[in-house]
């Protein structure tokens, strides 16, 4: 049996290839995302690994469970604890350190990196054990006084800084020149996974980072004989109220565990685009077994008429599939390889940095690639497999075009419409779920949508590819009508395909619409201030130095910073906006109560306290990161959220969070001054601080709207994958159908038709399907989107725009996609033979 | 295409047709030497053994496939002359064919399928002939109907009718009763000889039934590639006749 079926799959060998090919993109993308994961998080835990080698244990300010950028320590210990802790028994080295944001400026004075991997300003170790920095021989040596510092060797290399050159480094109190006295490796890396690095002696760290007299921790060798945790125990003793002590191996798993959490997100995303590329692989895989086996339906009723039984033919199939689903799955996992490169590659030209180093093949890459292809292409023969075992032996000796009965269309209405409902009800339920299976339950529902969707589909396949074909010109254009509508579920089943990635993608472009407008909305109705301050780094916000250099300036009236953090309300997270009272004159939250009034009190937007139900006056138990719990008054509403649902007062809350960087300052102009005096005259003070973006009105509007267009053409990008798999689908059918018309074909040819004439027809053919599943996508994405969007109402989403240009683009470029997937069997029709053509059996 | 205007008597000619198909050993000499010329607005018979060469006359007479040497020629035009293109519009606007079976586009009405040659051209169908050319193949009734929807012998008459609707130099067909119990023969056969007789068309058939030849004006012998025979305003006993001393 076996031996049959390998026989089978190289018969169909050229079928099956495209087949293949679908299958090898989705699993290369699975494969794809687990390589690239994996190979962030080893090289990132060798690189933690080295960084805490040498610590047992360290002291630091006890630390927020929430609230923090992970990597940075907030808080200070007293520089008088180090020598308590140098005494303690059991310690062999003890060092204090400082660490801070610190920003390198390049040559054209521009910020290095601040997108990605952090930018870490910190204080020289001496004492090896307790530092993976070194200088090797000829790279200069550790800075010794004020002016000095060491960058590391990767960031030198790559921005050509040299032994004595100058450097300007940004840091919280604006930007200094520095002599680089030395270049460090890290341990025996040049960089640590893309971060820059600037290391000045212990008194210009805490001078630079505000940190005077104090370290953010101090870190410790324990003496031989002595384990980490006994050595813990010990400085527990020592250690003063509002401290921790950690081991090397704890912030080790710290570090990871932040950036763990970060690309958990993106893992989740990249396995989301590679299931809707498997999951349009499955429609192609189906398709071409459901075509090969109605093709090959004399071939299995000889097998029958010869005494095979029926359940030996679904085996053959079954077994044809395994193979070629074995074969794509091993070559899809090898290509993941591949894709994980171009993932890496993308992920850099990004601005963010992923450290150099071999790829991670783990074991589970390998299983997981080989299951979902196996148990992909299995499952999607399996129907095809089952009708291959109802051929009756007696159609061996009959024609071979079984007449394709008219399969009742009532029973495929009733049960297409309910799954879809089945579908939508999920789908609105999963968008109104306040909690974690969101996501789950969202794309479950948009799955069973897709699948009832595929179920109406050959319903539609008559009267929309009538009415597509109809403007077609002459006999080829009727030629291609009819094609497409005398097998609907072929063409259906095809059309489907191609519907997902159109679906997404018109979602994706009505979503980002409606935020663009939602956006453009908001920031047109509550934002009158002039300018807008906010920083490029992704770790560090504005200096509170600018605020208090513009508020010097004579030209800027009043300058007011917005600080956004954490807290926790019934243990889950929520973004707070921290205000000045005067920032009502810049910005309008358009709230109830004026924000000068809320002294201790919250506000809560206006849908979320309904929602929650909660009315002004309660007093509700807040967290916040540095204080903790503290019970909070509700004393008003307000509409805007832009800082999130919660805002507290800068006076009243300022000192419960950790740091003071803003996220945002907005500046007023002084009467008479025009914006571009104001702009003018703010210039001194941002020359000191590069990383610092200034904006209007217009600049934040536009901003919006590019970083959504971004994130459209991301998105667009990957389900770009989708749409390749659905057109090969396309020309997989195609190609498949034209064999099955090769004496149809070749009668055209016979009494006249040309060559150009037959591509032609194979090519509208090929259209028509295409824009018949691009409409059933955007009808599908337009539904999608308006439930996202609608549901999403509460979040600051208030306007559903149609993105008609968009969504026509999507139209014509899957008629595009049409004809190139046309282009293969269009020349391989025009190319035939006319007379072994007429005479094909 | 159109051809030159100087009618001559002769539709299409062979001249010294030879076809070698294969190479080496497995050498086959289907024509070996044929020269004949059809006479216009004549009904001629192509008979002979199974193998001998009947369909590869047809075919290279047909432009559908090349002569090894030798000359055909339609209407006066050299077919050796002609390029793909030039072919394939001389099939769509100077030669009829009726196969043996698979004549029909199957998702094409019948009228669709008489038209089909026309519609290729991008012209539209001389209405009266048309009308005339469907009264004569007795299909008025039947031409909403798709092929699936029709007999054999219905979807060979549509397939006639196609071939006379753009009034080819000529027509040729390929066994085209052979698929068809022996009434639907009888009906095709004299629909073609009434094309002939009545509308002046040049019909080509191979065949290898006497009684099909019967209705013929004249019939040609081949065997192993070569004429051996000929015989004029043929009757199936005749036929019969000549196909015994031939045979013996
Ligand atoms: N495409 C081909 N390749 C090789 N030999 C062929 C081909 N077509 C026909 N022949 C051979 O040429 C000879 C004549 O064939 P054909 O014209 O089909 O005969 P008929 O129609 O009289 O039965 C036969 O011996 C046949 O085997
Ligand atoms: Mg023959």
């Amino acid at each position: 049996m076996l031996r049959t079926a390998l026989k089978g799959v190289i018969a169909h060998k050229v079928r099956l290839g495209l087949t293949s090919l679908a299958i090898v993109l989705g699993v290369a993308f699975v494969a794809g995302t687990f390589v690239f994961t994996d190979t962030i998080n080893a090289r990132f835990t060798t690189l933690f690994d080295d960084v805490y080698a040498g610590i047992d244990a360290s002291i630091r300010p006890e630390q927020p469970e929430f609230g923090s950028a992970p990597g940075t320590i907030q808080g200070s210990l007293p520089e008088a604890l180090l020598e308590a802790v140098a005494s303690t028994e059991g310690v062999q080295a003890a060092a204090g350190s400082v660490g801070g944001f610190a920003q390198i400026i390049d040559a054209a004075g521009e910020p290095v990196g601040g997108q990605g991997p952090p930018t870490i300003g910190g204080s020289w170790i001496d004492e090896p054990a307790l530092s993976a920095l070194r200088i090797t021989d000829g790279n200069g040596r550790a800075p010794s006084g004020a002016g000095e510092v060491v960058i590391d060797v990767g960031t030198a290399e790559a921005e050509g800084f040299e032994l004595g050159d100058d450097v300007r480094i940004q840091t919280a109190l604006g930007t200094e020149t520095f002599e680089v006295v030395g270049l460090a490796n890290f341990g025996t890396e040049s960089n640590l996974a893309g971060a820059t690095m600037s290391i000045f002696t212990i008194d210009e760290a805490q001078r630079l980072f505000g940190l005077e007299d104090s370290f953010t921790s101090i870190d410790v060798v324990a003496a031989d004989g002595v384990s980490a945790e006994e050595l813990v125990e010990r400085l527990t003793a020592v250690a003063p109220q509002d401290t921790e002590v950690v081991t090397g191996d704890q912030q080790t798993q710290e570090q990871l565990d932040g950036f763990t959490e970060g690309l958990g997100f993106l893992t989740t995303a990249l396995l989301a685009f590679a299931g809707v590329a498997v999951l349009v692989g499955a429609y192609v895989i189906q398709n071409t077994f459901r075509i090969v086996v109605a093709q090959r339906t004399r071939e299995l009723a000889l097998l029958r008429a010869v005494g095979a039984t029926a359940r030996q033919v679904t085996t053959l199939v079954a077994l044809e599939a395994a193979i070629v689903g074995f074969v794509s799955s091993a070559i899809g996992v090898v290509s993941g390889i591949g894709v994980a490169a171009g993932i890496k590659a993308a992920m850099n030209a990004g601005g963010f940095g992923v450290p150099d180093g071999p790829l991670t093949v783990e074991p589970r890459t390998i299983i997981a690639g080989m299951t979902v292809g196996m148990v992909v292409t299995m499952a999607s023969a399996l129907l095809p497999a089952r009708k291959a075992s109802r051929v009756p032996p007696v159609a061996a000796m009959t024609e071979t075009q079984a007449p394709t009965s008219p399969r009742s269309l009532r029973k495929r209405t009733i049960s297409g419409v309910a799954v879809t409902a089945l579908g939508a009800a999920l789908l609105v339920t999963g968008l109104t779920l306040e909690n974690g299976a969101t996501a789950a339950v969202v794309g479950a529902g948009s799955f069973t949508v897709f699948v009832g969707i595929s179920i109406l589909a050959p319903v539609f396949a008559i009267p929309i590819g009538r009415l597509l074909g109809r403007p077609l010109p002459g006999i080829t254009g009727e030629l291609a009508r009819e094609n497409t509508v005398r097998q609907p579920r072929r063409t259906a089943s095809t059309a489907a395909a191609l519907m997902i990635g159109i679906a997404l993608v018109s979602f994706v472009s009505i979503f980002a619409a409606s935020i663009r407008a939602s956006v453009t909305d908001t920031l047109e109705q509550s934002f009158p201030a002039d300018l807008a301050f906010s920083s490029t780094n992704f770790l560090e916000g504005v200096s509170p130095t600018v605020e208090s250099e513009l508020e010097g300036l004579e030209e800027i009236a009043t300058v007011s910073a917005v600080r956004t953090d954490f807290i926790r309300i019934d243990g889950q997270e929520l973004n707070v906006g921290i205000v000045a009272a005067d920032v009502e004159r810049m910005y309008d939250l358009r709230p109830t109560t004026e924000i000068a009034e809320i002294g201790e009190g919250m506000l809560i937007q206006r849908d979320v306290l309904a929602e929650r139900g909660w009315t002004v006056g309660d007093v509700i138990d807040v967290e916040y990161p540095a204080v903790g719990l503290m019970p909070t008054t509700i004393v008003g509403t307000f509409e805007d959220q832009t800082f999130g649902n919660y805002i507290v007062g800068t006076e009243a809350h300022g000192d419960d969070f950790f740091g003071d960087a803003a996220t945002i300052v907005f500046a007023r102009l002084a009467d008479g001054v025009s914006l571009d005096e104001g702009i003018e005259a703010t210039q001194p003070v941002l020359a000191a601080f590069p990383n610092i973006d200034m904006n209007t009105k217009a600049d934040q509007i536009a901003e919006a709207e590019a970083q959504v267009n971004q994130m459209v053409a991301l998105f667009s990008g990957l389900l770009g994958l989708a749409v390749i798999i659905a057109v090969l689908g396309i020309a997989n059918t195609l190609a498949l159908s034209i064999v099955e018309r090769t004496r149809e074909i070749g009668l055209l040819r016979a009494v006249g038709m040309s060559r150009r004439q037959v591509r032609r027809m194979i090519r509208a053919e090929a259209v028509i399907v295409a824009i018949f599943g691009a409409i059933l996508g955007v009808g599908v994405g337009i539904g999608l989107g308006w439930a996202t969007v609608s549901s999403l109402a509460d979040d600051g989403l208030s306007s559903f725009a149609l993105p008609a240009g968009q969504l026509g683009l999507w139209l014509a470029l899957a008629a595009l996609a049409g004809v190139i997937a046309a282009a293969g069997p269009a020349r391989k029709a025009a190319k035939m033979n006319v007379l072994s053509a007429i005479s094909y059996e | 295409m159109t051809l030159a205007p100087p009618r001559t008597d002769v539709a299409a000619s062979i001249l010294d047709g030879v076809k070698v198909y294969g190479a080496g050993d497995a050498t086959v000499r289907a024509l070996d030497g044929v020269t004949f010329e059809f006479p216009r607005g004549q009904f001629t018979a192509i008979m002979g053994p199974s193998g001998s060469g009947k369909s590869t006359m047809l075919h290279t007479l047909a432009g559908l496939d090349t002569l090894t040497s030798g000359r055909v020629e339609i209407g006066g035009v050299d077919l050796g002359s002609l390029n793909d293109r030039e072919l394939t519009m001389l099939r769509r606007d100077n030669v009829g064919f009726v196969f043996q079976a698979f004549n029909l586009v199957p998702t094409l009405t019948a009228r669709e399928n008489i038209v089909l040659p026309l519609s290729i051209a991008g012209t539209k169908p001389d209405e009266q002939w048309l009308q005339q050319v469907v009264k004569t193949v007795g299909l008025a009734d039947r031409l909403s109907h798709r092929p699936s929807e029709l007999s054999g012998g219905q979807q060979q008459r549509v397939a006639a009718a196609r071939a006379l609707v753009s009034q080819p130099e000529i027509i040729f067909a390929d066994e085209p009763s052979g698929n068809l119990d022996s009434r639907s023969g009888a009906e095709l056969l004299g629909f073609m000889r009434r094309a002939v007789k009545g509308l002046g068309q040049t019909i080509v058939m191979v065949t290898h039934d006497p009684v099909a030849a019967g209705y013929a004006d004249g019939v040609v012998f081949l065997a192993d590639g070569r004429i051996v025979d000929g015989l004029d305003d043929p009757t199936p006993e005749s036929v019969l006749e000549r196909m015994k001393t031939l045979g013996g």
